[in-house]
């Protein structure tokens, strides 16, 4: 079996995660010795103390100090958060610890989207207008005076749930009373967002914060207009199809974010638009990007690399940065990648899924993998945020490989109760 | 049934490992691993696998209708995967059977031979692994230990689980390199897609 070769590093993995076995395998390969911690107990916990710990992911100062008691037993060398809370655990865990990591403030700010945009905003980042909004205001005077077409947010679900656009004062009440309907339903936020929409094509940015400085991962297009009235993503396709300037101005408008936002180290990810106007930052968050979706990264270890064939995943390349360990060059490889979150096919309990071997026979296709289970209760947006399964292509244009998800999706079959 | 008539579905793991389903049976005599392309001598599948080009194939797991591939080289599994696939096809379609039966254990070089070795990690299975697992509703099965390396199967509350990984690596594959240290490795051959009943579903973007 491997033996560790390296200092420890604790990963923060909630048990709802997508994100497991990429970052276990991950460490597996490159020998690091891993605790995992999670906010509920592992069965294991008492027979492998130090593989297993659980920590107060709802209170990072908490986490902070349970972290640094393990530390006293098991010296940790690096802290990695893979979600939007785990992130902002991990900045208290390395500021307590003196690890690699984001300052507090910057995880925060990046985690909740009012702050952020406050934060982008006052630094002069481009972002929507926007304005804070209570549950409890009077949502005719609201929509007497907000400026249409307007999108209502949550300020910290995740997976664009909740999420609703708004074109006049009927549709910004209906919006409001949904939106409240979900933030009770999740029991976490007393606020709301409310922002202008920004027309134009959206654009996923994935980057590595090496002492504050950005580098470029990759840039994904979403082809699928996210006109809303809900933003459930579909697919991913990278290198960008956007004019070289375009994604420049994406990419400068990200470096400006990170530093507005006060990001130190580790991945990113963005949402921006871009249309006449330039480009816009639409969220930004200090995990990597969410899913499955990061199989679609692949990166090559320059020339002498791909003479190889060698490859590294993103969480090789995430868990070599938290621990110190020498990065290869950040090159993605030259083939075009794409993924595609599968839209939930609607409301019901799923019962079958048929097609999976005739999508995955689709030429450039990788794989398909269904992650929803027999029995589960499929729920749509704007209330869900659970993408039924993922679809990995991969070729030697975007377009080959667009046309290689959309053709898989069409050859699933959902059955649903 | 003809090959034409035989589904076969893959499922990767990740770049180096990939699980073939196939829709019927290629092997009931338990569980064959692989581990060159000597070992494969008389069995035409594993044989035709370690010999795909540009695969570097290092390892081969089949058991009941499940085959499962473990390479070293960068090409996709889409590529690898459709030679494969060619391979379950032409094997089951050939007279000889796909998979020779096991051979009698051979004693391992530190005088541990498989058979012994099956019997202290079934031990631990039962007294303590298993025992911790029911406590989310699952359970692992021994299925074999083929030089050295334990094959096990998931069920339960952790077929399908978000955690399976983390349990599987951080709580048995530990428990198993303490208590018996002449494990040399863990493949997991469950079928984590077909889980009813995950313990922990994910549910984040």
């Amino acid at each position: 079996m491997l033996r560790p070769s390296t200092g420890r590093l604790l990963l923060l993995l909630p048990t709802a995660t997508y994100r497991a076995t990429a970052f276990v395998e991950a460490a597996r390969r490159l020998g690091v010795a891993l605790t995992v911690a999670s906010e509920l107990p592992s069965t294991f916990e008492q027979a492998q103390p130090d593989a297993l710990v659980t920590l107060d992911f709802s209170d990072p100062e908490r986490a902070a100090l349970q972290a640094t008691e393990f530390a006293r037993r098991y010296p940790i060398a690096g802290v990695i958060g893979v979600d939007d809370d785990g992130a902002v655990v991990a900045a208290a865990i390395a500021g307590r610890l003196g690890l690699k990591g984001n300052p507090p403030a910057a995880a925060l700010a990046a985690r909740d989207k009012h702050v952020q945009r406050r934060e982008l905003a006052r630094h002069g980042v481009p972002v929507p207008r926007f304005e804070l909004h209570r549950l409890d205001e009077d949502v005719m005077q609201l929509a007497a005076r907000v400026h249409y077409p307007c999108v209502l947010k949550p300020l910290r679900l995740a997976a664009s749930r909740g999420v609703i656009r708004a074109d006049d004062a009927p549709g910004f009440a209906a919006a409001f009373a949904r939106v409240k309907g979900i933030l009770e339903q999740a029991g976490c936020e007393r606020s709301i967002l409310v922002e202008d929409f920004v027309p134009g094509p959206e654009v996923a940015l994935e980057g590595l914060v090496i002492d504050g400085r950005l580098a470029l991962l990759g840039l994904f297009d979403k082809p699928d207009p996210l006109d809303g009235p809900f933003f459930e993503e579909t697919i991913y396709v990278t290198p960008s199809r956007l004019p070289a300037p375009a994604q420049l101005e994406l990419a400068r408008c990200g470096e400006a974010a990170v530093a507005a936002l006060g990001v130190r180290e580790g991945p990113i990810h963005a949402e921006l638009r871009h249309n006449a106007r330039g480009p816009w930052l639409i969220e930004l968050a200090a995990r990597p990007i969410g899913g499955r979706c990061s199989a679609v990264l692949r990166f090559t270890a320059g020339e002498e690399g791909r003479e190889k064939g060698e490859t590294y995943s993103l969480e090789e390349l995430i868990i070599r940065h938290a621990l110190g360990m020498p990065l290869p060059v950040l090159e993605r490889e030259q083939r075009a990648a794409g993924v595609m979150m599968i839209p939930v096919p609607g409301a019901g309990v799923l019962r079958e899924v048929r097609g999976i071997a005739e999508a995955r026979a689709v030429p450039l296709v990788e794989d398909v993998a269904i992650t929803a289970h027999p029995g589960e209760a499929l729920v749509p947006w704007p209330e869900g945020s659970r993408y039924p399964g993922f679809i990995f292509a991969r070729g030697e244009t975007p377009e080959a490989v667009e046309g290689a998800l959309r053709a898989a999706h069409g050859r699933l079959t959902f059955v649903l109760q | 049934m003809s090959s034409a008539e035989i589904r076969i579905t893959a499922e990767p793991i990740d770049d180096a490992r990939c699980k073939f389903l196939v829709s019927e049976p290629v092997h009931d005599g338990g569980v064959r691993r692989f581990a060159s392309p000597d070992e494969a001598n008389g069995s035409p599948l594993v044989e035709a696998i370690f010999a795909i080009p540009g695969a570097d194939v290092t390892e081969v797991i089949v058991s009941g209708n499940l085959v499962t591939v473990v390479k070293r080289s960068a090409a996709p599994w889409q590529v690898i995967g459709k030679s494969v696939g060619g391979a379950i096809r032409a094997a089951l379609a050939g007279a000889r059977p796909a998979i020779a039966p096991k051979p009698a254990a051979p004693v391992a070089a530190g005088g541990t031979d498989d058979d012994t070795l099956y019997d202290r990690v079934a031990e631990l299975f039962d007294a303590q692994v298993n025992p911790m697992v029911a406590r989310h509703g699952g359970r692992v099965e021994l299925i074999d230990v083929q030089d050295a390396v334990v094959m096990l199967r998931m069920a339960g509350g952790c077929q399908g689980c978000g955690m399976a990984d983390v349990t599987l690596r951080q709580g048995i594959e530990a428990m198993l390199q303490q208590a018996v240290p002449e494990v040399k490795g863990i493949v997991d051959i469950t079928d984590h897609t077909a889980g009813a009943n995950p313990y922990f579903a994910a549910s984040k973007k």
